[in-house]
């Protein structure tokens, strides 16, 4: 046993100085993981190579970036030799580029985003700098604007994100405030005699979607704009723009008066009425309001308007009354599964009212806001008739209280049979 | 056996019957115990067989309590049988789980033949037994029946008012529809709020907000535990009052009757009682307003109308164990008013002291309305 227990205490020993070691062999695999590789030759393999040395921001913010993985180094850019701490040395050869300017910035990144053999792999398109040729941003540096936007300013110099990463300036949902650098500076945009169009943007449902809902697919400049071909769109386009996504109200706009009427006189056709960055929720009471805007007041095209706010209205009312009703059952409660599904249809069929109004033609509109109607006054009835069987109750009622006071009879009779006997 | 007092003579296939089961088993001791419960209370001596005692029981005048103001303790008991038969009915069917409290609730008075009517007698029930238990205690307060030979009498009249606001409150939760839950919760916070008691209460029904653990316990009290306890106090309610004697106004001479009548009428009163509650319950449903949802506080939320002053009291800028002590202390101190009273001084002003519970009724008035209008802003 006291061998035993001899051996028992030499393994403590042994454990106890492991854990005392232990510390130390993790700060020594750290320290040699945080170091640089080296290779046999000297030759430091990361993607910044020396030049942190000197620069460590820049090193910073480029190991980080998605090119630092891709066998990009500090030299793909900006030339030189990374592996060197000698500046003289570092700073020269026959590629030494620098830093580079605003005007070269769109043809350097071109010079492999252009290029399809190394853009195959990771399946990115090749078009970019052709498409910025084309923007308003492209044009004006040709023309030597040195404020227009270039690559760097929407991705980034040496910090350049994938637009899959959240934390990226290109990804959805920062996409406005990156356009909003320039387009929402208030100098910027005076100097330049433009709207402030991320501010309105900020206001609107778009925005509302994207930022508080969190819905991706919502809206940003770049979905109207194009992404690298920025240009504002033609008053014409409006509409196709608009109708990318609101397919049903372009075609009932382009069915109706207004598209050829518009198009005559080169009015933009959506915005005319729901205003272009900072567009307003659809509020069914612009059915009537809006037409004031063109056409004078008392017109029959404001009697017109009117017309197809009455309508719907009406639909909505008769949907409303159905609803109170289904809330009375439920509280009773009788079975509303069936009630709720077809109010839900009637909704449908507002909805399709309100698209169907761009037509701006009573007739077109009012077959779904009858559909609406007759549903919500079919579940009325159907639920009045339901609630008034409840009223049987009472009649039953009035029987039981017929029995009780019979059956209250009875006993007294029998209560006082033995009243002699007591006496 | 032998030594047994033999009953008269049967006369009757029926009055052999009954020997026959009564020399098997001790009839006259059942009878005795259900008497317990109220019905009547003539001594019988249970050594007798049962045939002599049905026939004692019938011959001596009695005084009968179905008669105001002693109706207000056998409504106590009468209204609690009529919660226990529908409550059994109710518990065939309800089943006590967040998931499926409000639909089996929904499906009892949608689908189950007849359950509408249990299930909203077995509410209004409730509704009319807080305010019997609540006058009753008004009325014994008023009339000094605290004072000795009925201390006892007060005290289980205390305890079943309590007892009756805990079932109302523990099955207030049950249907787990949106108002009853937001109602149970406040009113377990201002339980919660109490020095001591709070925390251990809370710690008992299994948290201070609303859970499968609070339902599954609230539902164990107001099943199980509450209406044991509650029917002990009608067992002592009795029993102080087959000692004691019904009270009556100084002077008078007690009005007898017979056990005929007096059945006769205990009858006819729970046969109206039960036909109110069908009235109100066909008249005057419960209504539904959806399945509670933890993470919405509908608006103008107060706790059941019983924690309405203490909801209002705490609604005041000091710390909240400062009103809760005193409830407290009113709570605990209620139930020992004879032994209060008595330390008082040999005479006592009745008069004052009875002008002293009406103000304290009439504070508890206006702080139950000054806290329903708490969240009326």
């Amino acid at each position: 046993m006291s061998a035993l227990g001899k051996g028992m205490g030499m393994i403590r020993r042994v454990m106890a100085l492991a854990l005392l070691l232990l510390p130390l062999a993790f700060l020594a695999s750290t320290s040699a993981h945080a170091s640089a590789r080296k290779t046999a030759d000297g030759k430091v393999t990361r993607a910044s190579g020396r030049c942190g040395s000197c620069h460590p921001d820049e090193r910073v913010a480029f190991e980080k970036s998605r090119h630092a993985g891709e066998e990009m180094h500090c030299t793909s850019c900006h030339g030189g030799n990374d592996q060197t701490v000698d500046e003289a040395a570092a700073h020269s050869g026959p590629n030494w580029r620098g830093k580079i300017t605003r005007a070269e910035d769109p043809k350097i990144c071109a010079s492999c985003h252009s290029d399809e053999t190394r853009m195959q792999p990771y399946d990115l398109p090749v078009d970019q700098y052709d498409l910025y040729q084309t923007s308003g941003h492209g044009k004006g540096l040709a023309k030597g604007d040195g404020k227009v936007a270039v690559c760097s300013d929407c991705h980034g110099s040496h910090e350049v994100l994938s637009a899959h990463d959240p934390s990226s300036r290109t990804y959805v949902t920062n996409i406005p405030r990156t356009c909003g650098t320039c387009h929402g500076d208030s100098t910027l945009v005076r100097e330049r005699k433009l709207k402030d169009t991320y501010h309105e943007y900020l206001g609107s449902v778009h925005a509302k979607s994207l930022f508080d809902k969190g819905n991706l697919k919502a809206p940003t400049c770049v979905s109207c704009h194009g992404v690298h071909g920025a240009s504002p769109s033609d008053i014409r386009n409006v509409n196709k723009v608009c109708g990318r996504c609101h397919t049903a109200e372009r075609r009932y706009f382009q069915a109706g008066p207004h598209a050829a009427a518009m198009a005559a006189k080169q009015m933009a056709e959506c915005s005319s009425c729901h205003g272009d960055h900072g567009i307003a929720p659809s509020e069914t009471a612009r059915l009537a309001t809006s037409c004031v805007k063109c056409h004078a007041k008392g017109s029959k095209d404001e009697v017109l308007g009117a017309t197809l706010l009455a309508t719907y209205q009406a639909a909505e009312d008769e949907i409303r009354k159905a609803e109170a009703l289904v809330a009375k059952a439920d509280a009773v409660p009788l079975r509303t599964e069936d009630y709720k599904a077809r109010i839900e249809e009637a909704h449908t069929y507002l909805r399709e009212a309100l698209t169907a109004a761009h037509a701006v033609s009573p007739e077109g509109m009012s077959g779904y806001t009858e559909r609406a109607k007759s549903v919500g006054e079919e579940i009325q009835e159907e639920l009045k008739s339901k609630l008034q069987n409840i009223t049987v109750e009472k009649i039953f009622l009035l029987v039981f209280w017929f029995y009780v006071i019979v059956t209250i009879g009875i006993i007294r009779r029998f209560r006082d049979a033995d009243a002699e006997v007591v006496k | 056996m032998s030594t047994l007092p033999k009953a008269a003579p049967a006369t009757s296939r029926w009055d052999r019957a009954i020997d026959w089961v009564d020399d098997r088993v001790n009839l006259s001791e059942l009878f005795s115990f259900l008497t317990h419960f109220g019905l009547i209370y003539t001594p019988i001596d249970t050594k007798r067989p049962l045939r002599d005692v049905l026939h004692q029981v019938r011959t001596t005048p009695l005084e009968s309590y179905a008669r105001w103001p002693h109706i207000l303790g056998l409504l106590t008991a009468l209204l609690f049988g009529l919660e226990a038969v529908s409550g059994i009915l109710l518990a065939f069917y309800y089943q006590p789980t967040t998931l499926s409290a409000y639909d089996s609730t929904r499906s009892i008075v949608r689908d189950v033949m007849l359950g509408w009517l249990v299930h909203h007698v077995h509410m209004w029930g409730s509704y009319l037994l807080c305010g019997v238990v609540l006058v009753r205690m008004l009325r014994l307060f008023w009339d000094g029946l605290y004072k000795a030979p009925r201390e006892i009498l007060w005290f289980s009249a205390v305890g079943l008012a309590w007892l009756v606001i805990q079932l109302d409150f523990t099955g207030l939760l049950l249907p787990w529809d949106v108002k009853s839950y937001w109602a149970a919760q406040r009113g377990l916070e201002i339980v919660w709020s109490l020095p001591i008691v709070g925390p251990l209460f809370s710690t008992l029904v299994g948290g201070r907000t609303m859970s499968e653990d609070v339902l599954n316990r609230f539902y164990v009290l107001h099943i199980i535990v509450l209406p044991l306890m509650y029917l002990g106090f009608v067992y002592l309610t009795f029993a102080t009052m087959r000692r004691v004697g019904l009270s009556r106004i100084a002077g008078a001479v007690p009005k007898l009757t017979t056990f005929r009548r007096h059945v006769s009428d205990l009858i006819v009163i729970t046969l109206l009682l039960f036909a109110g509650l069908v009235t109100l319950a066909t008249l005057m449903p419960y209504q539904f307003h959806g399945a509670a949802d933890p993470y919405q506080t509908p608006k103008g939320t107060l706790p059941p109308w019983y924690m309405l002053a203490p909801y209002a009291l705490f609604q005041l800028p000091i710390p909240r164990w400062i009103p809760g002590l005193g409830l407290l202390a009113v709570a605990l101190a209620l139930p020992f008013l004879p032994a209060i009273v008595k330390g008082a001084g040999e005479r006592l002003d009745e008069k004052r002291l009875r002008m002293a519970g009406l103000g304290v009724f009439g504070l508890w008035l206006v702080l139950s309305v000054l806290g329903a209008l708490v969240d009326r802003k």
